[in-house]
């Protein structure tokens, strides 16, 4: 068995107090190997995106542990936190979150240059990283000028600048059309397969439970087991089958998020694609 | 190293423009006002460009812009009997209204008797020793005026025409004309009395206590404590004045730099989010919103400096008497000035971006 790059145990993120206290994080744990993708599924609110802040060393935990690669992050300083993300951790966002100012090549550049690589060096580097990712001949391009799959390659390259063992990602497939989402699962997939490092995705996105090499439900804070997954036909959401409001219409039982979405759909049932059961 | 700082500033051209000409506008404002200081500072460099090294005045006498000396012309005579006197040249001077081709002015009329055989240089005999019946003014009077060459002034009963017109002087202040000591004798209608006497020393002798000792009523002044007295009056009366317009130019580039600094930097406060997400160093933030400072300043300098100059130089056609001095000094001084502007401008969108909160980046 190989080496966990991450260990998270009993890790709790409250906020707020007294009556207004939430558990956004309640006791997770779990262990992340060297060439794993894992895949974090549940509703909005469920806890997902603070998981991946803390892991990433973005916010501090109110209780439990976070090792990655043998390090135990939470009680860091800010300054030893700064360097656990500039060397350890890449972060690809669900919004791309690129530098607009800058052109393609100097979005990964920059990226070097906050670890100290500048110059040449951080230039072949830089166009190295973007030519494997397809984005060799838009180098010199404004990322306004790339599409939402070429911004989300890019961002990538710039995850990948200094050869972190942790990529995690926020919902990286949702502004992306189908073949773009796809593109980059499999992106997502090779980066993980290819060497030493591990990928954490937070996501809705069904397609990505293909690549997956582990798919875990956060729910209220807390990983559930996973059971039966539906899609709302409404809003798209994942959801557990057992939580789901439901509706008969026809031949066949639909799944609901909320009241709400349910009943959008009978107002006009024909206008949403019939949902297809997952899990 | 990407150069972010020049990458941010740019993106915003309009902007960048703009808050460039905003510090350019507060460089200009206190280089012009600095230069004008500098300009009127000069006023009684007369008495320094006259070769006289002491100057006999009435005891009392504050300074020869602003109080009324006369001593006995006998008395001015007999000082050249002291050991180490080389010359005395009887002065006079007053100011006074007279008109020159229907056109009313005044100006301060100054006369100076040298003694024949004196050697005297040729420049300073154009500019301070005019013949009998011409009157000697320099530019600043002739373009304030309307003045040229063969224009003849009424001084009272007298007739004088003017010379030669002379370069610009240091008196812009208070202009000066001058005029022979026969014609000024007549204008003034004076005698035996004259306002000053201007001593020239022989080599190494230092007689200005002998002198006072032996002319009672009067007092000795040395060529510069006599210009100094001038400037007394404008060092009191524009210094506070200066320094204040300093002030507000300097605050004026300040808040200019930091506004677009720090609107710069609250535009892109996600994407300094990013850059702590993904590891940068608060030095390494830094040192990008203090480059775009630096930056800023710089171009406003550079345009300020130039625009100072031409400002200077189109207001001095405008206004003749708009007297400026743009010295090295100054012009460095303003420019760590802005070094300090710069880095003041620069602590709130530092402030600011302490305080984002790198988790932001996960919000969509």
């Amino acid at each position: 068995m190989s080496e966990a790059i991450v260990r998270v145990r009993d890790l709790v993120k409250h906020f707020g107090a007294g009556e207004s206290l939430v558990r956004a994080v309640d006791g997770v744990s779990i262990d992340v190997e060297a060439g794993e993708l894992v895949l974090i599924m549940g509703p909005s609110g469920s806890g997902k995106t603070t998981l991946l802040t803390m892991v990433g060393g973005l916010l501090r935990p109110t209780s439990g542990s976070i090792e990655i690669r043998g390090r135990e992050i939470t009680r860091m300083s800010p300054g030893e936190l700064t360097e656990v993300r500039r060397h350890l951790v890449g972060f690809i966002f669900q919004s791309f979150n690129l530098w607009e100012s800058l052109s393609v090549i100097e979005n990964v550049e920059l990226a070097l240059n906050v670890a100290g690589v500048t110059g040449e060096e951080a230039k072949s580097r830089a166009r190295r990283l973007l030519e494997e990712r397809g984005l060799g001949p838009r180098v010199r391009f404004r990322c306004r000028d790339l599409s939402g799959g070429e911004k989300q390659r890019l961002s990538i390259a710039r995850a990948l600048a200094n050869d972190p063992l942790l990529l995690l990602a926020d919902e990286p497939t949702a502004n992306l059309d189908s073949r773009h989402g796809r593109e980059v699962m499999r992106l997502l997939r090779d980066i993980a397969k290819s060497g030493e490092r591990a990928a954490i995705v937070v996501s809705h996105d069904q397609r990505i439970r293909e690549v997956a090499d582990r798919v875990l439900w956060l729910e209220d804070g807390r990983f559930t087991d996973m059971g039966k997954l539906v899609r709302d036909p409404v809003c798209g959401m994942s959801l557990e089958e057992s939580a789901a409001a439901t509706l008969r219409h026809g031949e066949r039982i639909y799944y609901f998020c909320s009241q709400g979405c349910l009943r959008e759909f009978q107002e006009s049932p024909a206008s949403y694609v019939a949902p297809s059961p997952v899990g | 190293m990407v150069p972010v700082a020049r990458r941010n500033l740019f993106a915003e051209k309009g902007r960048f423009a703009i808050s460039i000409c905003g510090v350019a506008f507060a460089v200009l404002l206190v280089l012009v006002v600095l230069a004008l200081y500098r300009g009127f500072s000069r006023t009684g460099e007369t008495f320094e460009l006259l070769p006289g090294s002491l100057w006999i005045a009435q005891t009392g006498t504050t300074d020869p812009f602003h109080s009324e000396s006369l001593v006995q012309a006998a008395d001015i005579e007999s000082a050249r009997d002291v050991a180490g006197v080389a010359a005395v040249v009887p002065v006079l001077v007053r100011q006074m209204a007279f008109s020159v081709e229907d056109h009313d002015l005044s100006a301060r009329l100054m006369a100076l008797d040298v003694p024949a055989g004196l050697p005297v240089d040729d420049k300073i005999r154009a500019r301070y020793l005019p013949e009998r019946g011409v009157l000697v003014i320099d530019r600043i009077l002739a373009d304030k005026e309307g003045l040229r060459e063969g224009d003849i002034a009424r001084l009272g009963a007298v007739q004088l025409r003017i010379g030669k017109v002379q370069p610009r002087s240091a008196e812009a202040f208070e202009p000066f004309a001058f005029l022979s000591y026969e014609d000024a004798r007549r204008v003034f209608g004076l005698e035996d009395i004259v306002n000053f006497g201007m001593v020239m020393l022989l080599p190494g002798a230092a007689v200005a206590a002998a002198l006072e000792a032996r002319l009672p009523g009067t007092q000795v002044f040395t060529r510069l404590e006599f210009a100094t007295a001038i400037r007394k009056e404008i060092d009191e009366s524009f210094l506070p004045i200066i320094g204040i317009l300093v002030a507000i130019g300097f605050t004026v580039g300040a808040a200019v730099v930091g506004l677009t600094i720090y609107t710069a930097t609250i535009e892109r406060s996600r994407e300094f989010g990013v850059m702590k997400a993904v590891g940068a160093s608060a030095v390494f933030l830094y040192r990008i919103v203090a480059s775009q400072s630096a930056m800023l300043t710089s171009a406003g300098f550079l345009l300020g400096l130039v625009a100072a100059l031409v400002v200077a130089r189109l207001a001095r056609e405008a206004v003749p008497d708009f007297a400026t001095e743009f010295r090295s000094l100054d012009i460095a001084g303003v420019l760590v000035g802005t070094v300090v502007m710069a880095f003041a401008a620069s602590l709130i969108p530092v402030r600011r971006i302490n305080a984002i909160d790198p988790a932001l980046v996960f919000r969509a």
